[in-house]
């Protein structure tokens, strides 16, 4: 591999390599790698770096991608939105840090879910920036009809799959705003799902493309998200700690995967 | 010069950046509102271009569309000199 082909497979090296230590944890806690060299401390510690760097390189890289274009872009403010969001969920990253890395726990809820659910208005908003940007542009992006019935489709399968999970997270105990939410995060995924299912008929198009990997690996980091959103709920209030290792790996995975996609949109735009 | 060879043209520039089934969808889905028929005037050829540009800007920045709208422009040159 030429060093430029190395330069750019390390970091995704160091992404699988993440994802396979915290989904090892969780498969194998009790085998020597975890019981020995990496206890629960030292995994958590590096899990919540992991997650804020990502986080920061996201948020800047987005940001940078909206430096590049040109003020009246349409796509410009949607990368501004796209970078604040991000921007705040390494802001509630940053609060829930310091209880991870001292005391090894993961508390819920703290002041870190303000800026978790303040990151939803921008995503979304950014998601829909950047739809209205495609279809002022003239790019096909289906009929109102044909919009409107995937948006109608995501919404019943989301509520069909999410209902039935999430009964039982309403059911347990905690206080009232531990209880809410729990469940705000999974329905404020399912609305970051609508715009993202619209989103993802269009990067379908744009497959085997520079555009098509932006997209491919933006679409992926945020269902992965949704995906840990829904695990963090269960375990949480059901009390499966020994699941979080599988929250970690997800979240890293999220996160890694759109701190990339907005990496490779400023290759793009630097090209 | 027939549609078809212009759009066959347009497509394999924007393919790299757009994939090739956003670019012809795009460019036919243009052709059709801008009431492009089976041959191309240089006049409709150049709004064409203006449209692909602006959507490519989205991706791209304007830039770099300009460029590759440039690149178009020259093939479709290369296409019309005498064969």
């Amino acid at each position: 591999m030429s060093g430029n082909g190395t330069r750019r497979a390390l970091p995704w090296a160091v992404l699988g390599l993440a994802v396979a230590l915290y989904a090892g944890w969780g498969a194998a806690p009790a085998s020597a790698l975890y019981s020995r060299y990496l206890p629960p401390s030292r995994l958590v510690l590096i899990a919540a770096l992991l997650k804020l760097a990502y986080l920061l390189a996201g948020s800047a890289f987005a940001f940078a991608c909206r430096d590049r274009l040109e003020a009246g872009n349409p796509a410009r403010p949607a990368w501004l939105l796209l970078s604040q969001g991000v921007l705040s969920m390494f802001a509630g990253q940053l609060c829930l840090a310091p209880f991870q890395v001292v005391y090894g726990e993961t508390p819920f809820p703290t002041v870190a879910d303000i800026y978790f659910v303040l990151a939803y208005p921008f995503l979304i908003a950014s998601f829909l920036v950047f739809l209205n940007a495609y279809r002022e542009a003239g790019l096909p992006i289906g009929s109102l009809g044909e919009r409107a019935g995937i948006v109608a489709g995501v919404a019943v399968v989301g509520v069909f799959v999410a209902l039935p999970l999430l009964r039982p997270v309403a059911a347990t105990g905690g206080t009232l705003l531990e209880r809410i939410l729990t469940i705000a995060y999974p329905a404020l995924d399912l609305v970051l799902l609508l715009p993202l299912a619209l989103l993802l008929r269009i990067a379908l198009r744009l497959r085997g493309s520079h555009a098509g990997d932006v997209w491919a690996l933006l679409l992926g980091g945020f269902v992965v998200l949704c995906v840990a959103d829904i695990f963090f709920a269960y375990f949480q209030s059901l009390g499966e700690a020994h699941l979080d290792p599988f929250v970690h790996a997800a979240f890293v995975l999220a996160y890694g995967l759109i701190a990339g996609g907005a990496h490779r949109q400023l290759q793009l735009l630097k090209s | 010069m027939t549609t078809s060879e212009a759009v066959d043209v347009m497509v394999r520039a924007m393919a790299p950046y757009i994939g090739d089934t956003m670019a012809r969808s795009a460019t036919e889905a243009h052709c059709q509102r801008l009431g492009i028929a089976a041959t191309m005037s240089r006049d409709q050829v150049e709004t064409l271009l203006g449209k692909l540009g602006g959507g490519l800007n989205i991706f791209l920045g304007r830039d770099k569309a300009a460029s590759v709208i440039a690149e178009v422009r020259a093939a479709l040159a290369a296409l019309e000199a005498p064969r």
